[in-house]
């Protein structure tokens, strides 16, 4: 089992190309590897293998052996707490963000496997002082009551808006199935995304 | 003013269902009641969430979202056995590890937090704690530590009959069980003689885990003799006095902060072991230190609804008259809990001059229990309704017809009136909206796989709340308006709400409004957000610290204008005379420049006359398949009464969060300990289910609205509990109707509605 260790000058020399996670695992010193605690089993890199993203628009450089997870990189070295730690686990979807477009659970997300990805999180939802259609029908249907999982909720009900405008309430129950909410806003989950899907207008 | 000089009287206040005795403030004044006639424009509307905003942009802050300079991370070790005696840790080792900066084990807490005790006595039990600069550190440092554990074991018990055996293993050692706990009115034993007909049915309920999303949490920061504590809680207050007392420290050196919480239910009422071990980490190494449970620690050790065995016995006459209620109770509470289980309720939501509760609560050896969202009425309410259901099939009445015939008017524990209680119009209302028929409910089909069935249940739950509650409203230089209370918003809407009655009393426009609250040291004090209670005990101090400011403002307006204070009001952040005076509070509160306008504001005590509860009637249909065993609930209608609803859409997102989670208790939630290991089998919320949104049913919930001014000035009685207290019962009594087979033990897992089948 590989461990953090502290890196040491020579590990700061070794030149390895931004590139693969398997580049980096080739070339990395046994003194750079970290381990992945969250999914148990090992990932190496260079430990000085700073990498470059885009989160909600503008690139960031984050360094992934401090951060193993999106979730940690995100909040802990970009200050971004709008996606929140439930379970560490994949089980709740509090922390769920856009990579490439995709949904994503950043607690179960390698920061590695992120390099010159498009990660978008709550904070980018909105344009400027402008709010994106999914927070204001949130807001105005009462869709957050504690607001722990409301990120993670509104980022899921965008991207089911963008693939299917008009979804039905089967589609939108099976598309938001995989984010909790204890406090139990369902319904008004519901309604804000029917409010949206209705306000679209007819299919075409 | 000599005439706002307050005397102090006693009061009794209904906490959770246990009453207490307090000597409180008598307001020297109190405003006139707002009637159901009084006409009111903020109060009784529904604008946004003050803080949705925050919520949808990800601003909210939480506390695993605070950070402070030189931060420092804690990790709990937890025990992985039930019972036994701890006789080896690797501290010293793990104090040698990269980035750690102090570790904790047995013997380095003061006693007073209980933390790090050798003797073992549930899984999940702290013996050790680590702090490092990162949390990598300090999870790799508790791995450590948990692999260098070593135990004495010990037998253990973790189920009732493991404990109440005849050679039970002592789970503690004044005894397994309590004296029981014996309360009777009337002559149950004649009653049950001379009764037409008796019913006893069996029913046994799940410990449910609260599940908050966010885990408990703190973050804790000395500076010199000072500790400012973070804490995701539902009582500011509880945690500094918690704390205090632990620690050895001043009250008034210690100060919390709440600002937002995610989710609470009933588990964060006061400072835990996460917030003990930051604080002493904290004081050990001179850094801010930030600990949070994760999911497993949260799911094992966080507080949980204690299972319950009921065996209850109805008697009645032919017509359905009740005439004996007869509960014999087992509830295990895990290794500590309150008393104060579901026996309540048998003596207060139906008519009957004859009952009889025995409740004997069991210590086992898991993680004690802790209020969850209408502790004890909860499970009570399922076996009683159970039962009515059960007799209203048994005698052929209806179910809502039996219920009406017994409706209780009167509270008959302690032989008074109600504030108001209209049970009979939740009923009313909730069998139109339902479209229940009032005939004998049909024979189960015989025709397909899948029956359907409908069901009913209710609730009764204290909602007084009281004092001692105080609020401060502050009228900036700008007019605009600060509600000071040290209260706390769980997710409830209470920053709303609170801004509404300040409003409204004033005379503000709400959006110049902002509730600050959640801090010990700069607020006056409110108690715990349990119990249904802060609305009815927070909201009339805020309001009567609203009308006091009020009051100064029209004085200091009349001077002024040079016109009689009697001839002025207030109006949408204006003081105004006639259409043609008008003095927008900015304009005032400029000229007044440095001379602010503070109102201050009390809980008066409670009418000891009156009963004060909220009470409601809950209509299920649900779909069972009779070859999966798998039920889906189709639909529910909720009718609640709890006076004046101060915020309409937030009200009734309370009822939905209620039904929803009483949804989850009724089919899906369980905490399963393995029996011979006695650890927890699912702690994580992949195997602990709660409902997810494919799960819920159309929801109907509403209020027959109105306003309680008995109970108090602002007459609105509390809202959070309720509605998941008939819930359960109402799904099993559809099912029931469905199969033509009662299910009596929860959650209705497929494998026990097959099971129930085939009997």
């Amino acid at each position: 089992m590989l461990l953090e260790m502290e890196s040491s000058g020579a590990a700061g020399k070794i030149s390895v190309a931004k590139g693969t996670l398997n580049h980096c695992r080739e070339r990395a010193s046994p003194n750079a590897a970290v381990l992945c605690r969250t999914l148990s089993y090992s990932v190496v890199l260079c430990h000085y293998c700073a990498m470059r993203l885009t989160v909600n628009g503008s690139p960031r450089d984050v360094d992934p052996s401090r951060s193993p997870t999106l979730l940690a990189a995100l909040r802990d070295q970009l200050e971004l707490t709008g996606p929140k730690l439930g379970c560490d686990h994949g089980e709740c979807g509090a922390c769920t963000v856009r990579l490439d477009g995709d949904l994503v659970y950043a607690c179960l997300t390698l920061t590695a496997a992120c390099e010159q990805a498009q990660v978008q999180t709550v904070e980018g939802l909105a344009q400027g002082a402008t709010l994106h259609p999914i927070q204001q029908a949130f807001i105005t249907h009462d869709a957050a009551q504690c607001g722990y999982c409301t990120p993670g909720q509104l980022l899921a009900a965008a991207a089911l808006l963008e693939g299917n405008p008009h979804p039905t309430d089967d589609e939108i129950r099976t598309a938001m199935s995989g984010n909790l909410c204890r406090c139990g806003t369902y319904p008004k989950i519901i309604a804000a995304i029917r409010a949206l899907a209705d306000a679209a207008g007819s299919a075409p | 003013m000599s005439e706002r000089r307050a005397r102090f009287v006693q009061t009794t206040v209904e906490v959770e269902g246990r009453t207490e005795t307090r000597v409180v403030e008598l307001p020297a004044f109190e405003p006139a009641a707002w009637t159901a006639e009084t006409p009111l424009s903020i109060v009784g509307t529904s604008p946004s969430r003050v803080d949705a905003f925050e919520k949808v942009t990800g601003r909210a802050r939480f506390t695993a979202d605070i950070v402070r300079p030189g931060m420092l991370h804690a990790v709990i070790v937890r025990a992985p056995i039930a019972k036994g005696a701890l006789t080896a840790i690797g501290l010293d080792a793990a104090r040698t590890l990269p980035g750690v900066r102090a570790v904790m084990g047995p013997g380095d807490a003061p006693p007073t937090t209980r933390l790090f005790r050798r003797d073992v006595s549930y899984a999940g039990q702290p013996v050790a704690a680590v702090c490092a600069e990162s949390l990598d550190a300090a999870e790799r440092a508790a791995a450590a530590i948990a692999a260098s554990l070593a135990f004495d074991l010990a037998p253990h018990a973790v189920t009732v009959e493991d404990a109440m055996a005849v050679d039970a293993p002592a789970v503690r050692s004044a005894g397994n069980a309590t004296a029981p706990d014996v309360v009777e009115r009337g002559d149950v034993t004649t009653a049950l003689a001379q009764a037409d007909m008796t019913i006893t049915r069996e029913y046994r309920t799940p410990v449910a885990l609260h599940s908050a999303l966010e885990p408990h949490g703190a973050v804790c920061e000395w500076n010199g003799d000072h500790l400012t504590v973070w804490e995701s809680t539902q009582g500011i207050f509880r945690v500094r006095n918690d704390v205090a007392k632990a620690l050895g420290v001043p009250q008034a050196k210690v100060r919390v902060l709440k600002d937002y919480m995610g989710g609470g239910f009933g588990a964060k009422n006061g400072a835990g072991a996460h917030t003990y071990a930051a604080a002493l980490f904290s004081r050990m190494t001179g850094a801010p230190v930030r600990c949070i449970n994760d999911r497993q620690a949260e799911q094992t050790d966080s507080g949980n609804r204690p299972a319950t065995v009921q065996k209850v016995t109805l008697a009645a006459r032919r017509d359905g008259t009740l005439t004996a209620i007869v509960l014999d109770a087992l509830i295990p509470l895990g290794i500590s809990g309150w008393e104060g289980g579901p026996a309540q309720v048998f003596h207060e939501l139906y008519a009957c001059p004859n009952v009889r509760t025995t409740e004997t609560s069991v210590y086992i050896n898991a993680s004690g229990m802790q209020a969850f969202r209408g502790p004890g009425y909860v499970e009570g309410t399922f076996a009683l309704e159970g039962a009515m259901n059960a007799l209203a099939r048994e005698l052929h009445i209806d179910p809502v017809a039996l219920r009406l015939k017994n409706l209780a008017t009167r509270d008959q524990r302690a032989n008074r009136e109600f504030s108001g209680n209209r049970l009979d119009e939740c009923y009313a209302e909730g069998m139109k909206r339902f479209g229940w028929s009032s005939t004998i409910h049909h024979l189960p089909s015989t025709i397909g796989r899948v029956k359907r069935g409908r069901g009913v249940a209710a609730q009764t739950w204290p909602t007084g709340g009281g004092p001692p509650s105080y609020a401060s409203v502050r009228i900036n230089s700008d007019g605009s308006v600060d509600v000071l209370a040290g209260t706390q918003d769980l997710g409830t809407g209470s920053r709303t709400i609170l801004a509404q009655i300040a409003a409204e009393a004033l005379g503000a426009r709400l959006d110049t409004v902002r509730a600050v609250i959640g801090d010990t040291e700069r607020l006056p004090y409110t108690g715990n957000s349990w119990g249904s209670m802060t609305t009815p005990s927070v909201g009339p101090a805020v309001r009567m610290a609203a009308e006091d400011a009020r009051t100064q403002l029209l004085e200091a307006a009349a001077q002024m204008l040079g016109e009689p204070v009697e001839s002025l009001t207030t109006h949408e952040s204006q003081v105004l005379q006639s259409p043609a005076v008008r003095l927008p509070f900015s304009e005032l509160c400029r000229r007044l420049g440095n001379v602010q306008i503070l109102g201050r504001g009390s809980r008066g005590p409670n009418p000891q006359h009156l009963a004060i509860v909220t009470v409601g009637a809950q209509f299920a249909e649900v779909e069972v398949d009779t070859e999966t065993g798998v039920v889906r609930v189709l639909r529910i209608v909720a009718v609640h009464d709890a006076g004046r609803i101060i915020n309409p859409v937030l009200a009734e997102s309370q009822l939905h969060g209620g039904i929803i989670q009483g949804l989850g208790y009724a089919l899906f939630e369980e905490r399963h300990i393995d029996r011979a290991r006695g650890v927890p089998l699912n702690a994580n919320l992949h195997d602990y289910k709660v409902p997810t949104i494919a799960d819920i049913p159309a929801i109907d919930a509403s209020f027959v609205g109105g306003a309680d001014a008995a109970a108090n000035h602002i007459g609105a009685r509390g809202i959070a509990e309720p509605p998941i207290i008939p819930t359960a019962p109402a799904i099993a009594a559809a099912v029931a109707d469905a199969l033509g087979v009662e299910v009596r033990e929860i959650p209705l897992t497929p494998w026990r509605v097959l099971d129930a089948l085939c009997q």
